[in-house]
């Protein structure tokens, strides 16, 4: 499995399709650690757009291997355990993503505590008195990360072929999981909302919300799983 | 290893590509695969190469598998050497025991010289070659070679009929598609013959590969018993195939 994650890695780092999803979920954070007003709402929102970038990750890492390529690791590894492979390296990019995002938000964070300290080490300050605040955001992030990597995997080959049909419905996914109530990662971001009373709370997504982003990820993983292992042909037109 | 009643079908209302296929994949054999374009034959070596799981019945005992595909196109992110080296990893190859079978494939495929060339911007035959070369670095059980001579220089489709031999002699089972009949002719151990409807004839032949080459002796005999001549030849240890021409001796 080692192998196949290196090798997976090796193929999202160099053909470069972590760049767009980067630059992408850059700007984003940067928008929401201005517009926020304490840690924990910046967190919420760094978590919550980790829904669209695992998404889009996950879609490039499964249209990233020609059929044929996809075929000769399979015969070597397994299809299984190649597909695992394929939908973990994005999910574990995404992850990173978030510690990086997280970290960004207590560095830059303006208002980490009721009284808002300048400089860097008195923000550092403030939010390692505060852990629950960074814990639970780090929780929304991983609620997000498994959800966007659930949308991806259900919305993109080997299930959806055809690349418009795939783009346009994994759009709908990430809009769905961020806006629907039943999707885990709007619950675990609306939960936060209606805590956040006062700038030193910490946010905690709800565990039936983390409950729900686990089955989602199992559920979606596995069918993705099962048609890779059937089919041959992940182009549009055939087979 | 062991095919059960193998049947595969891409879809629920899709007709069958491949039915109703049972068969041993003994050690030791070389098994062609023919059929005409669209039979299945494709379908059956991705099942057989466990690429894709078959729709009803099973394979059991596969050994570790090599699998060269139809067409290789490249379009990998990584150099050929790069791609050899992840591959080796893949197979379960250990540092320096995958960096030695990296290089000597690259070596006896004649592509040691362009290893360094994006696969994006490999000719057709350089990536067949990596195709070729990912496939026999484990010196795996089981080979599957789909139409693997395609687009090959003449040294490396020497060099890929020898890798097969070998492969055969350590007691390794390859199954191969070519539509050239003069490639390997002769030795192969079994034949299996699509039919139009997905189905399968295995026609086996009498002797194991491991047995000393076939070699054309032509016989000139005189005598009034052909058949039962015929039938003295034909049990001598290794003749294989007997072609007669008689000729009736004119009588005065």
């Amino acid at each position: 499995m080692t192998a196949l994650l290196r090798y997976q890695t090796s193929i999202m780092l160099r053909s470069h399709r972590w760049i767009f999803p980067l630059i992408g979920y850059a700007l984003l954070i940067a928008v929401g650690a201005a517009g926020s007003t304490s840690l924990a709402e910046t967190l919420d929102w760094s978590g919550a757009m980790l829904v669209p970038v695992v998404a889009f990750l996950t879609r490039a890492m499964l249209t990233a291997e020609p059929d044929a390529a996809r075929a000769c690791v399979a015969a070597a590894a397994g299809p299984v355990r190649a597909q695992l492979a394929t939908l973990i390296v994005p999910l574990g990019g995404g992850a990173v993503l978030g510690v990086v995002a997280a970290v960004f938000d207590v560095l830059t964070a303006a208002a980490a505590a009721k009284a808002p300290a300048s400089g860097l080490a008195a923000k550092v300050t403030a939010a390692a008195n505060h852990p629950g605040i960074l814990a639970g955001g780090l929780l929304i992030a991983l609620v997000c990360v498994l959800v966007g990597s659930a949308a991806g995997a259900l919305c993109n080959p080997p299930l959806l072929r055809h690349p418009a049909a795939a783009m346009l419905s994994t759009l709908a996914a990430i809009v769905l999981a961020l806006a629907a109530d039943v999707s885990p990662a709007s619950a675990a971001i609306s939960h936060t909302t209606t805590q956040a009373a006062s700038p030193v709370a910490a946010n905690w997504p709800g565990t039936g919300a983390l409950a729900g982003a686990v089955c989602l990820l199992v559920l979606t993983w596995a069918v993705s799983v099962i048609a890779a292992t059937r089919r041959d042909n992940w182009s549009a037109s055939s087979g | 290893m062991r095919l059960e009643a193998i049947g595969k079908r891409y879809g629920m209302r899709r007709p069958w590509v491949v039915r109703g296929v049972s068969a041993d994949l003994r050690a030791g054999r070389l098994i062609r695969v023919s059929g005409r374009n669209g039979s299945g034959k494709s379908t059956l070596l991705r099942v057989v190469a466990g690429v894709s799981l078959p729709s009803t019945g099973r394979v059991t005992g596969r050994p570790h598998t090599g699998y060269v595909p139809e067409r290789f196109p490249g379009g990998l992110p990584f150099t050929g050497r790069e791609y050899l080296l992840h591959l080796s990893r893949v197979h379960g190859l250990r540092g320096a025991l995958g960096r030695q079978r990296v290089e000597e494939w690259l070596e006896r495929l004649g592509a040691a010289g362009y290893a360094d060339q994006s696969l994006r911007s490999m000719s057709k035959g350089m990536c067949q070659k990596m195709a070729i070369a990912q496939a026999l670095l484990p010196a795996p059980g089981l080979l599957v070679l789909d139409e693997a001579w395609t687009g090959l220089d003449q040294a490396a489709r020497a060099e890929l009929d020898a890798a097969v031999a070998e492969r055969v002699a350590a007691g390794g089972t390859v199954l191969f598609v070519d539509h050239d009949p003069a490639l390997l002719a002769g030795r192969e151990d079994e034949r299996w013959n699509f039919d139009g409807a997905g189905g399968v004839t295995v026609l086996t032949g009498p002797a194991p590969y491991a047995a000393p080459q076939a070699e054309r002796v032509t016989i000139r005999l005189e005598t009034a018993d052909a058949a039962g001549v015929m039938d003295q030849v034909r049990a001598i240890d290794g003749v294989r195939v007997i072609s007669v021409d008689v000729e009736e001796a004119e009588r005065s």
